[in-house]
């Protein structure tokens, strides 16, 4: 039996030179999704067809890279047979691993497929081993993928109490929810990460630059205005500004990203077993310079946890390609605990 | 059609949670869920004073169900959870619980114990429903933004609904304040600059959510602890015929801190056949405390609101 | 780890004389070069991917800093040039950022989050052109350029990874 992988970096492929560009910078897989619904970066334009998808598994895996197939939306009784035939292409194109979120989709594929790779996938809203075993006993999951809300406590306490595979997220935008329990999107346009596999699709979006700055609308609902000077973050509305009892400012988040990279030596003596980098919905340039830094910071690790200290250069990097410029903890360190 | 009280989203003062619970024991209401579902700082009112209260309705004749926590983190969170399953009454019978995640699905079906689905489950199709059937669910609640369409292929797909084994009912959130989504973080906190661990409960200020409104001044959303609501009122009263024919077996009504009591009412008349569903938005828009919505119902936004059927 | 700058030919600072002479120009000469230019350059390797849902729709790039302002659509044959007037989308920034985006140096989305790009209009189809602009690999774009134009755009990239 081979060593349980240690901070394996999965990076993003929102198209095939995204995806060249991870394998090319030093991922050891990528996350990929079809240009459909059957996963959450459902935006027009993005993801794989067939043919893209067959030319990005032979790359990858012709460099010894991992190629994770998202499938981590809710399938729906109408369309059920556009989710069982996602899971057969996967198997039938040799996919290391599927991430589902919906239990009912891992029955098919552990049935179908028996010999596939299944991950859960943060959107199936584990936070707890109790909730992790259960996917595992049931269909054998052998990777998790936490929600963006536990501290790393909390994250060893469930390494501690499971077989399965723990996966973080190292970088990129943050939920401020429980993913997977977020139906702020659904409520404001009728469309919701779960179901439509986006939260503020392209079609509710408005983009205004205005006499008293530039307007972001959802739906009609105008979630910020920027003057000239701020920076800006995606149009999602929990990083909107809003009014509450007469102050206007961020009420949920900040437009900012999730930055773990100091916490990185803790997570390698947890076991910690994959570092995810979000970001389909980016360009190939984004992936490259991530992809780079991240690749430099976990061989620093490997090489001495101890010594580590994220070099300047790398979160100056990171902090560049951030939604609002800015970088935060986000649930991993929580100095009141 | 039943009616159920669903848990209390919000954290009001004991007295108050008491007496309203005292009262709601007289209310025409079929079923009743108890228990904190939304932070786990909330302690005013502890399991033993739950169960108290469980009782107390239960010999009213009420079905009650002990709700579990939505977010689980920590090891006090998991301990609390298996305390709430195993609930032991005095005659050896059990509350039945509401599982909102899925480590309770776990711990009830390896107890062999039968639970209501929660809403926050994202029970999306019929395999799912079905598993969760077969793990003993009697009742499932679908996710808040669920339309009639989907609920009524839910159904129609099911296939321990066609042979008639187990009979799954149906029970659609049909009152109250959207409960949309959960976080870590504490959004009440938030606004009082205040951090999570030392609140100092201020959702006590706050008996129906502190309302968030646009730029434009437009009530939007509501923010409750870690939980984010809608502004507006989910309500079906004037669709409440609809509920039949979408094979709802239960709806539920979300407890709100005024007017409560008539509110019940007023769904129980239209239950009973005692008022047109055309009647009930007029009774009911001086109750509410916020204008209402019913787009998830129709597969819309789910803040749109189409007055007449 | 030094971050891509633009090679310096490549004005950071457009003149603000000139851009505002250019601003009063009409916007048809321009176009036109510009769809010529595109047509010349790029629908070769772009047409490999299918557009069908774009097509038809009108366009403007407002090239801020130079106060130019493009009208386009793209049809089954290629980039058409469009009249001024109202348009289904419009992208605005500057000269350079435009050049760092068109030689893959830059991410769309760290451009929109510093306000050096705005997208106004139909979100859903400036979404989708960026996406799918992005699925273009650019070797193979600039292997289906006009002899040397395709060198020259490589080398234009390397120089900006490399300085």
């Amino acid at each position: 039996m081979s060593a349980p992988p240690l901070l394996e970096l999965i990076c993003p492929a929102g198209s095939l030179p995204a995806l060249k560009a991870a394998v090319d910078n030093g991922a050891d897989g990528v996350y990929l999704g079809l240009k459909d619904n059957t996963n959450a970066r459902n935006f027009a334009g993005l993801n794989f067809d067939d043919k893209s998808l067959t030319e990005g598994i032979r790359y990858a895996q012709t460099k010894r890279r991992k190629v994770l197939m998202a499938l981590n939306t809710y399938p729906q009784p109408a369309t059920l047979p556009r989710w069982h035939k996602a899971v057969d292409t996967a198997a039938s194109l040799g996919v290391d691993a599927i991430i589902l979120a919906d239990p009912g989709l891992m029955a098919y594929a552990r049935k179908t497929h028996p010999q596939l790779r299944l991950h859960l996938s943060v959107q199936g809203s584990a936070t707890s081993y109790e909730a992790v075993n259960f996917y595992r006993e049931r269909f054998g999951i052998q990777r998790a993928v936490l929600p963006r809300v536990l501290s790393l406590a909390q994250v060893e306490n469930v390494i501690a109490n499971t077989d399965a595979e723990i996966e973080l997220f190292g970088f990129g935008g943050l939920c401020v929810m429980v993913e997977g329990r977020c139906l702020l999107s659904s409520y404001a346009c009728g469309d919701s990460p779960n179901t439509f596999g986006a939260c503020s699709p392209g079609h509710a979006v408005r983009w205004e630059q205005t006499p008293k700055g530039m307007e972001t609308r959802l739906n009609g609902v105008l979630i910020d205005r920027y003057a000239d000077n701020e920076k800006a973050g995606y149009p999602t509305l929990c990083k909107g500004r809003f009014e509450v009892q007469g102050e206007t400012y961020y009420a949920l988040e900040e437009p900012t990203s999730l930055n773990s990279m100091e916490m990185l030596p803790e997570m390698a003596r947890l076991g910690v077993a994959a570092i995810k980098i979000e970001g389909r919905q980016r360009s190939p340039a984004y992936v490259a310079q991530v992809t780079q830094v991240w690749r430099a910071a976990i061989d620093a690790v490997k090489k001495d946890r101890t010594a580590f200290k994220p070099q300047p250069a790398w979160l100056a990097a990171l902090a560049k390609v951030s939604e609002g410029s800015m970088n935060t903890l986000g649930a991993y360190y929580r100095p009141w605990k | 059609m039943k009616l159920s009280l669903g848990p209390l989203l919000y954290y009001w003062s004991r007295e108050d949670t008491l007496a309203f619970y005292e009262q709601a024991a007289t209310w025409p209401l079929d079923i009743v869920y108890l228990g904190e579902t939304v932070c786990s700082r909330r302690h005013l009112l502890r399991l033993p004073d739950w169960l108290e209260l469980a009782e107390k309705f239960s010999a009213a004749g009420k079905e009650v169900v002990l709700s579990s926590q939505t977010l689980i983190e920590s090891e006090s969170d998991l301990k609390a959870l298996r305390k709430l399953i195993a609930n032991g009454r005095e005659d050896g019978k059990r509350f039945k619980v509401e599982a909102n995640e899925w480590g309770a699905v776990r711990l009830l079906a390896e107890a062999g114990r039968e639970f209501v689905a929660g809403p926050t489950l994202n029970t999306y199709n019929p395999d799912t429903l079905d598993m969760l059937a077969e793990m003993g669910a009697t009742r499932w609640v679908p996710p808040v933004e669920m339309p009639r369409t989907m609920i009524k292929e839910m159904l129609a797909a099911l296939p321990s609904a066609s042979n008639g084994a187990a009979r799954l009912e149906t029970e659609l959130f049909g009152y109250g304040r959207l409960p949309l989504a959960f976080s870590a973080r504490c959004f009440t906190a938030r606004h009082y600059n205040l951090q999570k661990d030392d609140c100092q409960f201020r959702c006590l200020d706050h008996p129906d959510g502190l309302v968030l409104a646009s730029r434009e001044g437009e009530d939007f959303l509501a923010i409750n602890g870690i939980q984010t609501q809608s502004a507006r009122v989910m309500s079906l009263a004037h669709r409440f015929d609809e509920l039949d024919t979408a094979g709802i077996d239960v709806l539920r009504l979300s407890p709100q801190s005024r007017q409560m009591e008539r509110i019940v009412a007023i769904y129980r008349a239209l239950a009973d056949g005692d008022i047109a569903p055309k009647e009930a938005p007029a009774q009911l828009d001086r109750l509410m405390p916020a204008a209402p919505c019913d787009g998830y119902w129709l597969g819309e936004a789910g803040m749109a609101y189409h007055p007449a059927p | 780890m030094k971050l891509p700058a633009l090679p310096a030919f490549i004005p950071r600072d457009f003149p603000q004389p000139l851009a505002r002479l250019v601003a009063k120009l009409p916007t048809w000469p321009a176009s036109r070069s510009f769809v010529i230019a595109a047509n010349l350059a790029a629908w070769p390797s772009l047409r490999e991917l299918d557009w069908s849902q774009v097509f038809g729709r009108r366009f403007r790039v407002h090239v801020r800093d130079a106060g130019l302002k493009l009208y386009f659509s793209l049809h089954a044959d290629g980039f058409r040039a469009e009249r001024e007037g109202p348009c289904d989308v419009t992208f605005t920034a500057t000269t350079a950022d435009f050049a760092r985006l068109a030689l893959r140096l830059e991410d769309p989305d760290t451009l929109f989050f510093n306000r050096r790009l705005l997208i106004e209009g139909d979100t859903n189809l400036g979404l989708t052109v960026k996406n799918m602009l992005d699925a273009v690999e650019l070797e193979t774009a600039a292997a289906g350029m006009p002899a040397g134009f395709g060198r020259i755009v490589l080398n234009l990239r390397r120089m900006a990874t490399q300085n």
